[in-house]
């Protein structure tokens, strides 16, 4: 990362969206700095995914604007790890970086060689992505992600699914990544994790941001002992209580676990995350979680 | 860092750039220099040439599509050695295969199109590009010649094979007939392959724009079938029942029979790589309307693919 780049390496401002008469944001705000990790956790449902497609340039917001100042160093702006990553079949992982790394100027096979290296899949590299496990193949797309040295990353769930050794192993290398400039942003539901490795925790619900602050201040404003439990209560939930949100006003519709389905019927056809997916026209999000 | 710290600027940071893409690889601030210009361009088709490569090695490491390819060529060795096509002439040949090609094509361009684009949106891969600059005229033109490349060769070099069987398979022209070389020669027969490719060509794309458009892959073959079902039948049959009952006007025949591929093809078949079938004209419409009506459908469906793969994001960089 270069010394004259600016502070800010992400800023959005103002964000809303919405899907048919669902509001999944309204007027989300923050601004991540280099080499600062931002933690957007939050309920399922409320918005997390769509949020980070908005930051990552995937989708235009309804209202509000996103903006990374331009970098002298780094071959891509953006770096963003999907939520279940999922790679073409029959090429191994070193092809598939390969592939992305000829789409960047300046990033060659010793690049992809040393990302597979960093990202602990340079014993498999030229196995196919296929026979990867899934965390394997979450890592490759960790490896995807920060190709071409982003000056801001944004990863959707990166540990989901993971052992908490290999969630260690990846929050390592986002604080590495950190460490050299980076700006991270992390949506997570591992709040141990989030809580040892993030600068600042986003609490997101009910369209925006519940609450914000260093894990520290965090527990000190809920006068709480873990992430976890400061988190249920900004939530306002109980253990063991749904916290399924349908978008904006999801929070008075908290459910009983078990009777939990707070879709609208915009969700047909998305496996839930977020919560909404519009086939209509444009505004897909990708769900899951 | 507080969410709300930065209230300076315009709420339109990050939209000053008029480009309706992903905004490119350059550097340059002066987007409307000839230089950028250039880069743009080279950038374009660098990246296009990249995801074209992918898509050949896709299709070369799917079996099921090499297994339909090989079905595909024995198919036609098969028809082309058991017809009296392959005994006959290249005229004859070429009569022989042309519903061949016109039922066989269309299928071939559903299985190797129809999950094309579908398929990287599926695996998150469609959203994961877009982080890497890359415009959609790359990727949808990458995506299409991969895939052409492929299924052209497959069937150009299929149907030349089996254009070989005729200087074999023909038994000798006696000498004590005057014979006219230009009625049935392998020129003719050339002219029947070029046209093949161009029709697959055609179809491919109208199976990419439907990848390109849908979400779901029950949704995307529906279509595809669809559209496979309405070419080989489907407009044509219509246009039979039309005639029939007198909805149609025999006057306007020529610009219908240029709205489908599968009769433009064939009209362009029968009036250039055909020409007279014993001893008449035949009547295959108007050969530049034939044509037009293929470019139509070309420049169509890949509008529809670039319009429809994502949607347009304002760059974020400032």
């Amino acid at each position: 990362m270069s010394e004259d780049a600016p502070a800010t390496a992400l800023r959005a401002q103002a964000i809303d969206q919405s899907f048919g008469d669902v509001d999944v944001l309204s007027g989300v705000s923050l601004s991540v700095a280099r080499g600062e990790v931002a933690a957007i956790v939050g309920p399922n449902g409320s918005g997390k995914s769509t949020l980070l497609h908005i930051l990552a340039g995937i989708a235009a917001p309804d209202g509000g604007s996103v903006a990374v100042p331009r970098e002298a160093a780094g071959a891509r702006s953006v770096g963003y790890l999907p939520q279940r990553p999922a790679f073409r079949d029959g090429f191994s992982a070193r092809d598939t970086l390969g592939f992305y790394a000829q789409l960047l100027d300046g990033v060659d096979d010793e690049d992809v060689a040393a990302t597979l290296d960093r990202v602990g899949l340079g014993g498999v590299a030229d196995r196919s992505v296929g026979s990867l496990s899934g965390g394997m193949t979450r890592l490759l797309g960790l490896g995807q992600a920060v190709l071409g040295e982003p000056s801001v990353l944004i990863l959707d769930e990166p540990g989901s699914g993971l052992d908490p050794a290999m969630v260690e192993r990846l929050f390592g290398v986002v604080g590495d990544l950190a460490a050299d400039g980076t700006a991270v942003v992390v949506a997570s539901h591992e709040l141990p994790a989030v809580e040892t490795h993030a600068d600042t925790v986003y609490v997101l619900d009910a369209g925006d941001f519940a609450a914000s602050g260093s894990p520290a201040e965090l527990l000190t404003e809920t006068d709480t002992d873990s992430l976890s439990e400061a988190f249920l209560r900004i939530v306002r939930a109980q253990v063991g209580e749904s916290t399924v949100r349908a978008g904006v006003g999801g929070r008075s519709s908290k459910k009983t676990a078990g009777a939990d389905t707070a879709e609208t019927d915009d969700t047909a056809e998305t496996d839930a995350d977020d919560g909404v997916e519009t086939d209509a026209d444009d505004s897909e999000v990708n769900g899951g979680e | 860092m507080s969410e709300n710290d930065d209230e300076r600027g315009s709420d339109n940071a990050g939209r000053e750039n008029d480009s309706d893409d992903s905004g490119g690889k350059s550097d340059s601030d002066d987007g409307g220099t000839e230089s950028s210009g250039r880069e743009r361009v080279a950038d374009v088709a660098e990246d296009l040439f990249v995801i074209a490569t992918r898509e050949l090695r896709t299709i070369v490491r799917t079996p099921a599509l090499l297994a339909l390819a090989a079905a595909f060529a024995v198919s036609v060795v098969g028809v082309a050695w058991a017809g009296t096509g392959g005994g006959g002439g290249f005229v004859p040949l070429t009569l022989d295969l042309l519903t061949f090609v016109e039922v066989l094509v269309p299928l071939l361009a559903v299985a190797f199109g129809y999950r094309s684009i579908l398929g990287d949106r599926q695996t998150g891969e469609l959203d994961v590009l877009r982080t890497f600059d890359v415009e959609r005229l790359s990727y949808v033109g990458g995506v299409y010649l991969g895939r052409a490349l492929a299924l052209v060769a497959l069937v150009v070099g299929t149907l030349l094979a089996v254009g070989l069987f005729v200087p074999f398979l023909t038994a000798d022209i006696p000498t004590f007939l005057a014979i006219n070389a230009a009625a049935d020669s392998g020129v003719r027969y050339v002219r029947f392959v070029v046209l093949s490719a161009a029709f697959t060509l055609v179809v491919l794309a109208a199976t990419v724009g439907i990848s390109a458009a849908t979400r779901t892959v029950r949704t995307a073959f529906a279509l595809a079938a669809a559209l496979a079902l309405a070419l080989v039948l489907g407009i044509d049959t219509a246009l039979v029942a039309g005639l029939a009952s007198g909805t149609i006007p025999e006057d306007g025949l020529a610009v219908l029979l240029a709205l489908s591929p599968n009769s433009a093809f064939r009209g362009l078949v029968l009036s250039s790589a055909v020409g007279v079938v014993g001893g008449a004209d035949v009547a295959a419409g108007n050969a530049a309307l034939n044509a037009l009506g293929l470019l139509a459908w070309w420049l169509g469906s890949l509008s529809i693919a670039l319009w429809r793969v994502w949607p347009a994001v304002e760059p974020i960089e400032e």
